[in-house]
């Protein structure tokens, strides 16, 4: 196990290394650069030049690389070229809010998924199968920015439910935090929803009708009890797996919700870094962004240990 | 269905789908409002004010900003020796009149006020705005040294009077002083904080800089010590950051915020009819055009070289081009007839405008098409050109195309990313590309810049010793008459030689809750804050 979680964590550090240049190359083959997209409309040369060798883009890519490098190991990632704030505070301010907002929209996928799911592997051939298929047909073939304008014009504007946009910390006024976070995260699960729904109900299904169950049930057991006992448990397995991978599509998922919603998350900052050719903060996200990635992959693969003991006794095996 | 039938059938859908054009509604005045100030209307004193930005500012440090964003900001926070008024005019903002210049033009008085501090305690006098006037001359990273002029030497003879001295006389200084190169910094916080500066603005001005969090908003609060502050009603304003335009209309409807700017013409008559909002209007200074590459082969300000297409070599095919695009129907269907068309760089509402500088290329086909023809190229004529990838640059680009077939030119739509477009603009790599400018109060600024020979941001890579006689002679007079004679003629020679198709001018449109008061708008663009209020018997 010790060698397992070694090997683990030397491949994560490999990954990381060469996301780094991947990221470090690919922002500079964008055409443009910080100090002429800063400039914008007005392009003073003088200035523009000023700028670029401030930045040292006069350097060659190697050279630059080492020095973001060397940086980057002692944890600074550097200030941002649009508005001169280091890299850490924004990263420290941003991530928070993506980390609330995928872990609510989480929750709302799962809790929903799974009831969708059991829903329609229960009354699998009837109307509420075909209610809970419907639903995840609908959020899967919408587009998310598409439906999170709608939200906002109806569900904000229109019949003022929710804000419109803007973000309040949950944890300086809970109440209020989590209701201004409430429409995004269900915007942003309801994708995520809709393929927990369809997981769970394939594996509930084949539990169910499997011969271990129809034993169960000839021998008394109450069908609630075999749903849930049995059913969802084997389920879980699917369901984690799902929800570890779907982690890293809420990241890029919340690039455009926290767009739609104004919450200033590391999306909106990603999006926003790159329009703005704002070097060192792009590489410093894609970075922090991979980071989280390789965790909940390693958090993922940790946890299957728990849930099916299968995986444990395999593993000892190795 | 046979083929036969299909196949036009599909064809007309699809055309259909792309040509943007529709029949003209009919054609609505729009009439200008910039807003009304306060006056005898019963205000609340305090509250919140939030305003949706169209764009994140970039650093608050008024030496080194490009974006125009920051001057929203900055406008609560860093007062300039001049202002706009209503009507467009210089006033008096910090300096307490208008310069006196020296018969040579090449000495410059202003009066500056004094007995006022900045938000930190320290007196402003004319000796404050040397320093700064010096480091918006000297710091290497100015965006503000070219806007100045040929300086040679600044100096305070007294603690109310600040001297510029000249090699060559510079009509546009003035009204450079009533935009960033015009503020004024605390001289003790530039020598506390240095080129960190715009971390913690300090200037004069109703409001002081708060807190800013980057990609989400900028907070600034009443100053207490602004010589004006009996006008000054709310504590605070914040500015929050919502770049896309559907976002900014929907938070103004559900009064998440209560003024944005930047509101684009798709939402305004929607938000127009509205009782509980009001939409500010004013014509721009500025233009939107499509610059064709003449000679900018090696980017630019490096030496032009002539581009061997007919397009670049001949003026006839950019003046068929010019005929070609019917300016008043494009601009009255694509942007709903918000904006104004537009042939030339000078604004026609301001005093250097004139009937040669406002006149325009009629829109015929048939001598687009007899002008081809004369310059000997096949028609069609093939263009390519990129556009930035925003909804509406992309709608009027599309109607451009619709439009200029019928004059005989085919052209080819290529949308890029907005920093792309800078870069291709700046290499020299595109044959024409559609781009605007926000405009400057004076002509000088939306003119040499974009057209003199060799200057920073001729894209076109355009030279003409006529034009760039004319241009120099102009930014050297003072007297306005003979300025707007010398500006016409430049107009009349840009009109024949097209290195930028000028197209249409913007409306700026801001739109603010009627439960607010206060909120103005100029020409320039800035949306003025510093002295609204929330109506009384409300938050």
């Amino acid at each position: 196990m010790l060698r397992y979680t070694f090997h683990r964590l030397w491949q994560s550090a490999l990954t990381l290394a060469l996301a780094s240049i991947v990221v470090f190359i690919g922002v500079r083959a964008l055409p443009g650069d910080p100090a002429t997209a800063m400039a914008g409309e007005e392009a003073d040369p003088a200035a523009v030049a000023a700028v670029r060798a401030k930045l040292g883009l006069d350097e060659s890519i190697p050279v630059q690389y080492l020095k973001f490098l060397g940086n980057a190991i002692r944890g600074d990632f550097g200030e941002s070229v649009r508005t001169g704030t280091p890299v850490r505070d924004m990263i420290g301010a941003t991530l928070p809010v993506t980390v609330q907002l995928a872990l609510y929209a989480m929750l709302v996928a799962v809790l929903a998924g799974m009831a969708f799911g059991v829903i329609a592997a229960v009354f699998r051939g009837r109307w509420p199968e075909w209610v809970a298929n419907g639903f995840s047909l609908f959020a899967l073939s919408v587009p998310t920015f598409w439906l999170g304008i709608l939200a906002v014009l109806y569900l904000a504007v229109q019949l003022g439910w929710f804000p419109a946009s803007g973000y309040v910390s949950p944890f300086s006024e809970p109440l209020r935090g989590l209701y201004y976070l409430t429409l995004p995260a269900v915007i942003l699960g309801m994708t995520h929803a809709a393929v927990v729904q369809r997981q769970t109900r394939a594996s509930m299904v084949e539990t169910l009708t499997a011969d271990f169950v129809r034993t169960a049930r000839a021998k008394g057991l109450s069908r609630a009890a075999v749903v849930f006992r049995y059913g969802l448990r084997n389920s879980l397995i699917v369901v984690t797996t799902i929800v570890g991978l779907q982690l890293g599509g809420l990241i890029a998922g919340a690039v455009v919700t926290e767009r739609i919603f104004g919450l200033p998350g590391i999306g909106k900052l990603t999006l926003d870094s790159v329009f703005t050719r704002d070097y060192p903060v792009i590489q410093a996200v894609v970075l922090v962004i991979t980071l989280a990635y390789i965790v909940i992959n390693l958090l993922v693969d940790l946890l299957y240990t728990v849930i099916d003991p299968r995986v444990r006794v395999s593993g000892r095996a190795q | 269905m046979s083929r036969r039938i299909v196949l036009p059938v599909l064809a007309a859908v699809l055309l259909g789908a792309c040509v943007p054009v529709q029949h003209p509604a009919a054609r609505v005045e729009h009439h200008d409002d910039f807003g009304t100030p306060v006056g005898n209307t019963k205000v609340a004193e305090g509250g919140d004010l939030v305003m949706g930005l169209s764009s994140e500012p970039d650093k608050l440090d008024p030496t080194t900003s490009s974006s125009l964003y920051t001057r929203y900001v900055m406008s609560t926070i860093c007062e300039k020796l001049y202002d706009l008024d209503a009507g467009g005019e210089i006033v008096p903002q910090l300096a307490t009149e208008l310069p006196t210049i020296a018969p040579d033009g090449r000495t410059v008085t202003i009066p500056v006020r004094t007995g006022i501090t900045f938000a930190d305690g320290t007196p402003f006098d004319a000796n404050a705005v040397r320093t700064s006037l010096d480091r918006h001359l000297n710091n290497p990273e100015s965006q503000r040294a070219s806007e100045l002029g040929p300086i040679t030497a600044i100096t305070a003879p007294d603690a109310s009077h600040v001297v510029i001295r000249y090699g060559k006389p510079f009509a546009p200084i003035t009204a450079a002083l009533a935009d960033r190169a015009g503020m004024i910094l605390s001289p003790r916080a530039l020598s506390e904080e240095g080129d960190n500066f715009g971390d913690h603005p300090v200037c004069v001005g109703p409001f002081t800089f708060v807190e800013r969090i980057p990609q989400t908003l900028i907070k600034v609060a009443r100053d207490p010590e602004y010589y004006d502050a009996e006008d000054v009603h709310l504590d605070t304003i914040t500015y929050r950051i919502m770049s896309d335009a559907n976002i900014r209309a929907a938070n103004l409807r559900s009064g998440d915020v209560q003024v944005a700017d930047t509101i684009s013409p798709q939402d305004v008559d929607a938000l127009a009819k509205d009782p509980d909002l009001r939409v500010l209007q004013s014509p721009s200074l500025g233009y939107q055009g499509i610059t064709i590459n003449v000679g900018n082969v090696d980017g630019v300000g490096k030496p032009t070289r002539q581009l061997d297409t007919p397009l670049a070599r001949d003026p006839r095919v950019r003046l068929a081009f010019s005929h070609a695009i019917d300016r008043q129907t494009l601009v009255d269907t694509v942007f709903n007839n918000w904006f104004e068309p537009a042939c030339s760089p000078i604004a026609p509402q301001t005093e250097y405008a004139s009937d040669a500088s406002n006149g325009c290329p009629r829109f015929d086909p048939k001598e687009s098409r007899r002008l081809l023809a004369e310059a000997g190229v096949s028609i069609p004529y093939h263009i390519d050109m990129q556009v930035a990838n925003s909804q509406d640059q992309l709608r009027f680009a599309q109607a451009i195309q619709a439009s200029v077939a019928e004059g005989g030119f085919d052209l080819e739509i290529i949308p890029v990313e907005y920093s792309t477009l800078l870069d291709v603009q700046k290499n020299g790599t595109f044959e024409a590309l559609q781009l605007g400018w926000s405009g400057r109060i004076d002509p000088d600024g939306n003119t040499t810049r974009f057209l003199a020979t060799g200057k920073a941001a001729n894209y076109s890579g355009f030279s003409s010793s006529t034009l760039d006689d004319l241009l120099a002679r102009a930014s050297q007079t003072t007297d306005v008459t003979q300025r707007a004679v010398l500006y016409g003629q430049a107009v009349q020679l840009l009109q024949k030689e097209n290195p930028v198709v000028y197209t249409y001018r913007l409306r700026n449109l801001t739109v603010h809750a009627t439960r607010v008061t206060g909120v103005e708008v100029y020409t320039d663009g800035v949306v003025r804050l510093g002295r609204a209020a929330f109506v009384t018997g409300e938050d």
